[in-house]
């Protein structure tokens, strides 16, 4: 094996630079799930992912693309793993055109850089993922990353307009373009959104952009029963309000985010953001007051325009406020039914308490997205129960025409439990799809959906 | 032809009353609202997905290539039977089976037309979003197909943002369910790449819909300009401005000239374009929002500003809009609809560019754009009868999308490709995209019987061999 990682890196030297690419100790960050790459290479531009992807191909050698390596516990155990395709130095904006709202940005780029420049022309990217300081644009494309404000602005898929993609044979595309309205042949960015890397490497995207609201401002409170939580959303969602997000909080995590957002009580939390205009901000945080006393809140707390940003920060990345490194804990992200968030979001508490895992559990109301995550100390207990009552919740959650997806776990529950879920509609479509882009299996083999 | 036993087995699978094959009842489906026609082997009413399934089915074990069909508005030629075989009519299919006010989707099927869709869910205090112009005569399953836009996609989007299910029946015959109503269903997003597929990765039976709530309050405005450019600026003033209208849509003078004289809705005929803006959201601040783009509209030259008082004269504006190309369709025998797309700013140039084109070819090329997504339709008058003169008006059709592609734009923003601009597909993309597009249509439909012959120029590789 030695000689031919010897000749692909000599290779892969000639295309990015002697210093861009290496083995040895450097590549011990880069395992995922324990397999570890044998070389780590960072392409500059377009035609050195290209040039990169094809030398790979004829070693056959299996490649990861890596953005931010924010997601990497998503999804299944790889099947190989022997280039780290690294993108951290295509991190330039290529064209900013503030006057038709769209940036067209290189993948590598992070989307905290990214919204700082479109903040200076007054715009914005409404995607709110976490780890946006670590994560990169085409990382979060890959495995579809989204936040809280999915609930008013949707999901990477809404706000795609184009992008590049090197494709497993080392052939380049461009899907979509700078237009919003595009129907010039097929949806090409859909097929890459959310593909986690099996497909191609996305390389560059142009997204739509919106202009940054005149106001922002958020209201907080804390409820004994999480039905009257559940009850305020679904007023709010049978209303004429438009908040930006809705954060449903769990016991634990209403202890950990209590400080960030004023609420010094125990409870089921709810945290509402609106942006916009004074005049609709100012009424929204008067309907949603006037609300959460309705539901009986035991408190209630309005967030300011300048403290709004920074406590949504910590609501997105609550699980960082638990004690552990990241290895020692279960990550699930459950997608159901708007109206049995909550439900989800309750079964998924009892399962922590149940096998006494600490860790916390918050849904976007609203969108049907609850986030689970239990920190697996020594008192854990074995992976195989860990891994049906996990299996358990994936039932709650398909009874709720949904699915659980793990984010991150220790391998030997990967072990025990697809990170997916058993392939629903068209799975055939989907492999052939695969096997038409990838005959090889060279990207990304073995992490996404049944095999892929 | 296709095979007398293909047509015994449909009679069997949706009863002998729902086959049409006599050369009369095929004459009516050999064309859309597109200009070529072709007339298909046999003509199938569907009313529920299994029959849709079977229909299919029977299709693969003869080898004949099989078209869905909903309102036949397509004006790319989509629903033309390009290659014969067997018009699969969905328009019987057209039941909403659940609202689900609780989820905020709606399940529908297929042949319902759009603007059904919408009046069923008003009442509710609902709405769906997508709204082509054609929504009267549209059906959803066709915009599913098309990937339909519509005046409020500036704010909102197009079809594939409020699309998030879909039963269809694959070209293989097998119904598989992709999407759905919860978020984020593992593994490739089907439903995002079946939407604006225009027919060839098989047909949809069910349509999982987003609605939304009713927005609180609503403001129309209409704007009149002496030029276009002084519209077009306002357009562009008003993003930058930060403003989101849901509507910024501007029609030329001919086109005023030719809705006044058919629907009556108030537009001045001397005027050289207006521009219907529609706000909409919370009400608290839409009087203010109203009052700033009138200012912004006054101070880009508007001669006058309109806000619609009422629901009535709202109506009157969108009837106005929605009615354009209807009442173009009466001033001449055709009319071929550009639907070139560029971004917002280069709005004025191209239009420019377009009126050059028109006297190029000596054509009146009367223009309805949305604005707002730099979408424009020039319509491009003519005689069918007049061979020469239809050489003449595909020649300019073709100028207008390379100089949509020129301007960093593309050849289609709602209307589809079918069968109008294969050739214009390599504006846009190279063989390689082309290519990696063949191979999404190979996964879905090996054996390509799912509307064949549309979409995509033969690759430069197969063309040489040949």
């Amino acid at each position: 094996m030695q000689p031919e990682v010897d000749r692909l890196k000599r290779r892969l030297e000639e295309i990015v630079g002697k210093p861009h690419v290496s083995d040895g100790p450097a590549v011990a960050g880069f395992a995922v799930d324990g397999v570890s790459p044998a070389l780590l290479v960072h392409p500059a531009s377009q035609e050195e992912v290209s040039s990169v992807v094809t030398a790979c191909g004829e070693a056959g050698a299996a490649i990861i693309p890596w953005g931010g390596g924010t997601a990497m516990g998503l999804g299944n155990r790889p099947a190989r793993a022997d280039v780290a395709v690294v993108l951290d130095r295509l991190n330039r904006i290529v064209e900013f055109d503030a006057a038709n709202l769209n940036v067209s940005v290189e993948a590598g780029m992070r989307l905290a850089d990214l919204e700082v420049e479109l903040g200076k022309q007054r715009q914005f990217l409404p995607i709110d993922p976490p780890a946006e300081g670590k994560a990169t644009v085409g990382g979060i494309l890959a495995a579809n990353g989204s936040g809280p404000c999915r609930l008013l602005y949707g999901t990477a898929r809404d706000w795609v307009l184009g992008m590049r993609v090197v494709l497993p044979n080392g052939q380049r595309i461009r899907c979509g373009g700078k237009v919003i309205k595009n129907v010039s042949g097929y949806d090409m960015n859909k097929l890459f959104i959310g593909s986690l890397g099996t497909l191609g490497i996305i390389s560059e995207a142009t997204f739509k952009l919106l202009p940054l609201p005149a106001v922002r401002a958020s209201v907080a409170g804390v409820f004994a029963e999480l039905g009257q939580a559940a009850g305020a959303v679904a007023k709010v969602l049978d209303s004429v309000l438009l908040p930006e997000a809705m954060e449903l909080l769990g016991l634990d995590a209403v202890t950990l985010l209590g400080p960030t957002l004023g609420l010094d009580a125990t409870g089921y939390g709810l945290v509402v953001s609106f942006a916009g205009s004074r005049e609709t901000v100012e009424r929204q945080v008067r309907d949603f007051t006037g609300l959460f006393r309705d539901a009986k809140a035991r408190v209630t707390t309005a967030v300011s325009d300048e403290r709004t940003a920074p406590a949504w920060k910590t609501v997105r990345n609550v699980f960082d406020l638990l004690p552990g490194p990241p290895p020692e804990r279960i990550t699930c992200k459950i997608g159901v039914l708007i109206s049995r968030t909550a439900d989800l979001l309750a079964a998924a508490e009892s399962l922590g308490r149940r096998h006494r895992l600490r860790g916390a559990v918050t849904a976007h109301a609203g969108s049907g997205v609850v986030r689970a995550c239990y920190l697996l100390g020594p008192e854990a207990p074995p992976v195989e129960v860990l891994a049906s009552g996990l299996e358990e919740l994936r039932r709650e959650a398909e009874k709720a025409e949904g699915s659980l997806v793990l984010q991150g776990a220790p391998v030997a529950l990967k072990a025990h439990l697809d990170a997916w879920g058993k392939p629903g509609g068209a799975f055939d479509v989907m492999r052939r799809l695969k096997a038409d882009f990838d005959p090889r299996g060279l990207c990304n083999p073995g992490r996404f959906l049944g095999g892929i | 032809m296709i095979a007398s036993a293909l047509v015994r087995e449909l009679r069997q699978i949706v009863g002998k009353e729902n086959v049409l094959d006599s050369s009369v009842d095929l004459q009516l489906y050999k064309y859309d609202a597109y200009l070529e026609e072709r007339r298909p082997d046999a003509v199938v009413f569907a009313h529920s997905t299994e029959e849709v399934a079977g229909v299919v089915k029977a299709c693969n074990k003869f080898g004949v290539p099989f078209v869905p069909r909903g309102g036949g508005t397509n004006l790319s030629g989509g629903t033309i039977p390009f290659k014969g075989g067997v018009v699969i009519e969905m328009i019987r299919m057209n039941q909403i089976l659940e609202v689900d006010r609780a989820n905020l989707r709606a399940r529908v099927q297929p042949g319902m037309f759009n603007l059904e869709f919408g009046n069923a869910l008003a009442p509710l205090g609902y709405q769906y979003l997508p709204d082509p112009a054609s929504q009267k005569a549209a059906t959803l399953g066709g915009n599913v197909a098309e990937n339909s836009g519509g005046p409020h996609c500036f704010k909102y989007g197009v079809t594939t943002n409020h699309v998030l299910g879909l039963t269809v029946v694959l070209p293989d015959g097998q119904v598989a369910k992709i999407g759905g109503k919860a978020p984020d269903v593992p593994g490739y997003d089907l439903t995002g790449v079946f939407v604006g597929s225009e027919g060839t990765f098989g047909i949809c039976t069910e349509i999982v819909a987003r609605i939304m709530h009713l927005p609180d309050g609503v403001k129309t405005l209409l704007a009149i300009y002496d030029s276009i450019e002084e519209g077009s600026e306002t357009v562009s003033a008003i993003v930058a401005a930060g403003m989101v209208p849901a509507t910024l849509e501007m029609m030329d003078q001919l086109v005023i000239q030719a809705v006044e004289e058919s629907i009556h809705c108030g537009f001045p005929l001397d005027c050289a374009t207006v521009l219907i803006i529609e706000v909409d959201g919370l009400k608290d601040d839409l009087e203010q929002q109203a009052k700033a783009i009138t200012d912004l509209c006054r101070a880009h030259g508007a001669r006058e500003v309109r806000v619609a008082k009422d629901d009535a004269e709202r109506a009157a504006l969108w009837a106005g809009r929605r009615g354009a190309f209807g009442a173009v369709a009466r001033i001449t025998p055709s009319y071929l609809v550009c639907d070139g797309t560029v971004p917002r700013t280069a709005l004025p140039k191209v239009l420019r560019k377009v009126a050059e084109v028109g006297k190029k070819y000596n054509l009146q090329i009367p223009n309805v754009f949305h604005a707002g997504d730099g979408n424009l339709h020039p319509l491009i008058l003519f005689d069918w009868r007049d061979a020469e003169q239809k050489a003449r008006v595909m020649k300019a059709g073709m100028e207008i999308l390379e100089l949509c592609v020129q301007m960093g734009g593309t050849i289609s923003g709602e209307h589809g490709v079918g069968l109008e601009k294969i050739d214009a597909m390599r504006l846009v993309h190279g063989e390689a995209e082309i290519r990696s597009q063949l191979r999404v249509k190979k996964a879905f439909d090996p054996r390509n019987l799912a509307n064949p012959g549309k979409m995509f120029p033969i690759p430069e590789e197969v063309r040489h061999a040949a």
